[in-house]
């Protein structure tokens, strides 16, 4: 490895003319590496953790029975923690370290206040710890990256926003350095945008210390989600990883960065665009086409912003390649910033809404990930973190040779991740798009997707493991690295200038182009020349400013019109809210993490509506706090489950899953058989609701109390529907979870086309003979067969009064459906 | 603060800047050409697909494509053969053709395995291959327990979840080509012994004619009709 090359009385001798001894202050100050060392040990630590709990869930997946039954141990409660550990405890700590490290040096500035700096470390560990035990603890807001409840929500704002972006902020105001470097933008831009995002997508209405509903519902709460997990990969997985490319790239190969301009450009172009793209996770979807389409547009744009950095990592390499060869942290930043050139291509690409038809809801968008989890923020880190070992402890790395063998271990383990789920990916969403000549869905069982899934799932555990066997070895190299430490480490005083008030930037640049041209091409070409940004780089509050605008304009062109705009969420008359018990029964589907595997969401594809039934309208989710459409299909879609399946059948089966359907990789959820419903907690659960819009009536004083009648009645349903011997067996189940949970299952997609029995008993006299007539004329009456299911499905009911429910959607394809058989008739 | 203050001695060297942090230095090479004209590439693009796509011209949206889709598989699917009708003589006349067979076997294998199996042979769900039937003595029986659910809903209605009424009459007639096969793991005979299924459309006709019940469909469609 490279030794302490970086001399630091250079900077002193940077800029000659910008340091005369007229007046000027001299500061001495040192660095805090203690806090540096402290991050880089807890990336390593969590870094483990994160890549076990994953390993630990892809063998979940493939083997349910290694949970043992223990619900804790269930696949969609770890998986969060999986994804929890990766993103805020490896990637996060990761970045703190990169962050204190560079920001000090950058800034030739000490920490504002190393007491903030430690509240930052010991208050990020308490949260990542309060996440690993509440996470399989089925405490959960349900919505992916931002499942934590909210005290630790509060926690994570107050400890990023006012500890460390305080203290961040604060070491700009007094640094030493009179530019801000790119590396330090990129910082800036992560701090101001994940505050904003966090706190925003974590609004809710507490019902007790460990459960809340978001104030948004269905289709906002999931703009306002992807809104912010979107931006959660692009501010917390992105920007802080570019701004450690920027400063640790040319550290380690010691050439100067390929572009000022492109860095100016990407940047700001980076930062703008990002924001737009986060509906693109939910194309087809309930959410407004506008909505979608600009997702899909900034997606595309974003290609080339996000290449610009991927160009600046890989050109600043020209002249040090032959160090590649040798050096693992090149060798590390190479394959990584590779990685990330190869995932932002992926991204645009996906975001087109014909190929995220196929892509959405499969493995594609896992491999995905891990393509640029793996290879852009692992691949940074490990480089990173070889970089740094010898320097935070002052002495050589241990073995350069074991971090080259960590180097080939983990890209081969990459590769052997996302290539068969890639395939595996591509198969799914082939496979649930396939008709057969005739117009048959080829593949209608889902559980044959499963089926040809599960081979590659063992080919990505068995990837896994190598992964976690390269940060074994890296922490086998760390830990003999550190004992190699002096005994005291060495603490270097520096002095530099204090900033003085005055500042001149010299004069305007002059256009290069002077004759035969308009004013205006000079005028662009002088503003080509960035000298306004480089006034701008002198400036952090300013420039803190400029890059909270950019981010927050960019957000309110979405959110305005997707929560002022009614025809946004057109609604449905006969969605009603849910009843006590279904919301006690919903609640426990989140607490599980069903969404982890299960979408509620049938897509306007007609692949979807062929297996699933009728596509989703967004009127449908006006009382879902929070939203379940999911992002992934391991099970099948349960947008319409509710009548599917027996009471009965859901008893079985979350008993036992494979009890019917042997491939099933779905865990036991036995223990919902045995816990008592509290109906306590029914009542709070519905005046939060009802505080978020429900029309509750009864139900606002008797919750529980119609919770139990709805227990009981399903318990009675459920007796009907099994064998008279069994009675009694069934009957020891009363008032359990489950009965909660089938009470909502039930009740999913049902409300669209239902005729609600007390409307029907009110209306029927008055109504039903002048409605008769026109009920007569629709296209329906002309074909009688082809009649809407809302008009036959209630036996009892005349047939006029399910006019008035019927949608307009509803109408629509009746009238193409009749279309349809005039033209073959 | 001359922005090129070039302190490159190697002439081959690109240009530098005169910034320097912790030792860290910018070339002030401009961006590739290529690079910004992708980026004017894509912003040109998404302008044109917006205007193309989100300024309310008909027949564009997702949901146009949905619905012509939608016309055209059905076109597909059931042109050939109209409107069926729930009876005995349809369903047996459909349980022998393969074609019109893979209808029903997709729905069957859509929704219908979870209870009674991927072959029939039963789970929760009767065993559909044997000649024990429960609730179904003629086989438009089957046609009306996928309709209308059985047993306290063990059995759901199935009627209103279809896109198409030829669907349930097609499913009845995959799962009465089941009878007599040979499923892996055949549950318990349950019900009473079943009529032989009428072996012909001929011989179909006095079955039909025997069940003075029209099937539920028949009755709807006549309410509606006045």
């Amino acid at each position: 490895m490279a030794e302490q090359s970086d001399n630091p009385s250079a900077g002193l001798e940077d800029r000659p003319g910008a340091a005369p001894a007229n007046g000027l202050i001299m500061d001495t100050f040192s660095y805090d590496d203690d806090i540096v060392r402290k991050f880089a040990l807890a990336t390593l630590v969590w870094g483990f953790v994160a890549t076990l709990v994953g390993v630990i869930v892809a063998l979940l997946l493939v083997m349910p029975e290694a949970a043992f039954g223990i619900e804790y141990l269930s696949f969609a409660r770890l998986r969060p923690l999986h994804t929890n550990a990766a993103i805020f405890a490896f990637a996060g700590n990761a970045i703190f370290a990169a962050i204190y490290y560079s920001t000090q040096r950058l800034c030739k500035a000490r920490m504002w206040s190393d007491t903030l700096s430690n509240i930052h470390f010991w208050g990020w560990q308490a949260i990542i710890v309060s996440a690993a035990v509440t996470l399989p603890l089925g405490i959960t807001q349900s919505k992916e990256y931002a499942e934590l409840e909210w005290p630790i929500d509060i926690a994570i704002a107050v400890i990023w926003l006012f500890v460390f972006g305080g203290n961040f902020l604060m070491t700009l105001v007094n640094r030493r350095e009179r530019h801000m470097y790119v590396a330090l933008w990129f910082y800036i831009a992560t701090i101001i945008t994940v505050a904003i995002l966090h706190v925003f997508n974590n609004l809710v209405v507490p019902v007790g210390l460990f459960k809340s509903y978001p104030i948004y519902a269905g289709v906002q709460d999931a703009f306002m989600q992807w809104w912010y997990g979107h931006n959660a990969v692009a501010f917390f997985l992105t920007t802080p990883f570019l701004g450690l490319m920027y400063y640790f790239l040319p550290k380690a190969a010691e050439r100067p960065v390929f572009s000022y301009k492109l860095s100016i450009i990407h940047f700001w172009s980076l930062v703008f665009i990002y924001i737009w793209a986060g509906p693109h996770h939910l194309h087809y979807t309930s959410i407004a086409t506008w909505a979608s389409s600009l997702g899909m547009v900034f997606s595309l744009m974003l290609w080339m912003p996000s290449w610009g950095g991927m160009i600046n990592g890989l050109l600043t390499l020209r002249g040090a390649w032959h160090r590649v060869a040798v050096d693992p942290v090149l060798k590390f930043f190479v394959v990584g910033i590779t990685f990330y050139g190869m995932s932002t291509f992926e991204g645009p690409m996906l975001s087109i809404k014909s190929v995220n038809a196929l892509s959405h809801y499969t493995d594609w968008t896992i491999a995905h990930v891990h393509a640029g989890a793996l290879g852009w923020n692992g691949f940074m880190t490990f480089g990173m973190l070889y970089w740094l070992l010898p320097r935070i402890f002052q002495t050589k790395l241990w073995s350069v040779q074991m971090a080259t063998w960590h180097f080939w271990l983990g890209t081969i383990a990459i590769l052997l991740y996302i290539v068969p789920i890639y395939i595996a990916g591509l198969t799914q969403g082939l496979m649930w798009r396939a008709f057969d000549d005739a117009g048959n869905l080829m593949y209608s069982d889902f559980m044959e997707s499963v089926k040809v899934s599960i081979p590659m799932w063992w080919a990505r555990l068995f990837a896994g493991v190598l992964y976690v066997g390269g940060i074994v070895l890296m922490g086998i190299n760390y830990y003999m690295t550190w004992t190699t430490r002096p005994k005291t480490y060495v603490v270097p005083v520096y002095q530099a200038p204090r900033l003085s008030r005055y500042y001149d930037d010299g004069p305007a640049p002059q256009p290069k182009l002077q004759q035969g041209v308009l004013d205006i091409a000079k005028k662009m070409d002088v503003w080509g020349q960035a000298h306004w940004h480089r006034r701008w780089e002198r400036l952090p509050i300013r420039f803190t400013v400029w890059v909270t605008v950019a981010v927050v304009a960019a957000s309110l062109f979405e959110m305005i019109p997707v929560f002022l705009i009614r025809s946004n969420v057109p609604t449905i008359a006969s969605v009603r809210p849910y009843t006590p018990l279904e919301l006690f029964g919903r609640d426990i589907y989140v607490a599980e993490g069903c969404y982890n595997c299960h979408s509620q969401m049938i897509r306007s594809l007609y692949a979807e509506t062929e297996r699933y039934g009728e596509y989703s309208e967004p009127g449908e989710f006006i009382y879902d706090h929070p939203f379940q459409w999911g992002s992934r299909r391991i099970g099948p879609d349960l947008a319409r489950q509710g009548g599917r399946n027996s009471h009965l059948w859901h008893l079985r089966h979350f008993q036992n899953p494979r009890q019917y359907s042997e491939s099933s990789v779905m865990p036991i959820y036995a223990h919902l058989l045995e816990r008592p419903i509290n109906y306590n907690t029914v009542q709070p659960r519905v005046n939060a609701a009802y505080y978020l819009g429900a029309p509750y009536e009864r139900e606002l004083t008797e919750a529980a109390q119609m919770a139990k009648e709805q227990a009981a009645k399903i318990m009675d349903e459920l007796v009907a529907q099994g064998d008279p011997q069994e009675e009694a067996a069934l009957r020891k189940f009363s008032d359990s979870h489950v009965i909660a949970l089938i009470a909502y299952l039930q009740r999913l997609g049902t409300d669209k086309n239902k005729v609600w029995e007390d409307e029907a008993a009110t209306d029927a006299p008055t109504d039903a003979p002048t409605d008769a007539p026109p009920a007569a004329e629709t296209p329906a009456a002309e074909e009688p067969a082809t009649e809407t299911p809302a008009a036959e499905e209630p036996a009892t009911t005349p047939p006029g009064d399910a006019a008035p429910t019927t949608t307009d959607a509803a109408a629509a394809n009746r009238t193409i459906h009749a279309t349809a058989m005039e033209a073959t008739s | 603060m001359s922005d090129a203050s070039n302190t490159n001695l190697n002439p081959n060297e690109p240009p530098l800047t005169d910034h320097s942090y912790d030792g860290i230095q910018e070339y002030d090479n401009p961006m590739p050409g290529w690079w910004v004209w992708l980026f004017v590439g894509t912003v040109i693009f998404s302008g044109v697909y917006w205007l193309y796509f989100e300024t309310g011209v008909e027949g564009r949206s997702i949901f146009d494509e949905y619905g012509r889709y939608q016309a055209n598989i059905m076109t597909v699917k059931f042109g050939e053969i109209g409107e069926l009708s729930a009876d005995s003589a349809t369903i047996a006349k459909y349980m022998r053709d393969p074609k019109w067979l893979a209808v029903g076997k997709a729905t069957y294998n859509a929704n219908c395995v979870s209870c009674h199996g991927i072959d029939g042979g039963g789970g929760i769900g009767p065993n559909l291959t044997d000649d024990n039937w429960k609730g179904v003595r003629h086989l438009d029986d089957i046609a009306k327990i996928i309709k209308n659910g059985a047993a306290n809903g063990a059995m759901p209605a199935w009627g209103s979840r279809f896109n198409h009424p030829n669907v349930v009459v097609l499913t009845s007639a995959y799962v009465a080509s089941l009878r007599g096969t040979k499923p892996a793991n055949p549950k318990a005979p349950e019900g009473a012994v079943a009529e032989p299924w009428p072996a012909a459309e001929a011989g179909s006709q006095p079955d039909n004619s025997e069940s003075t019940e029209p099937a539920p469909s028949a009755t709807s469609d006549k309410v509606i009709a006045p």
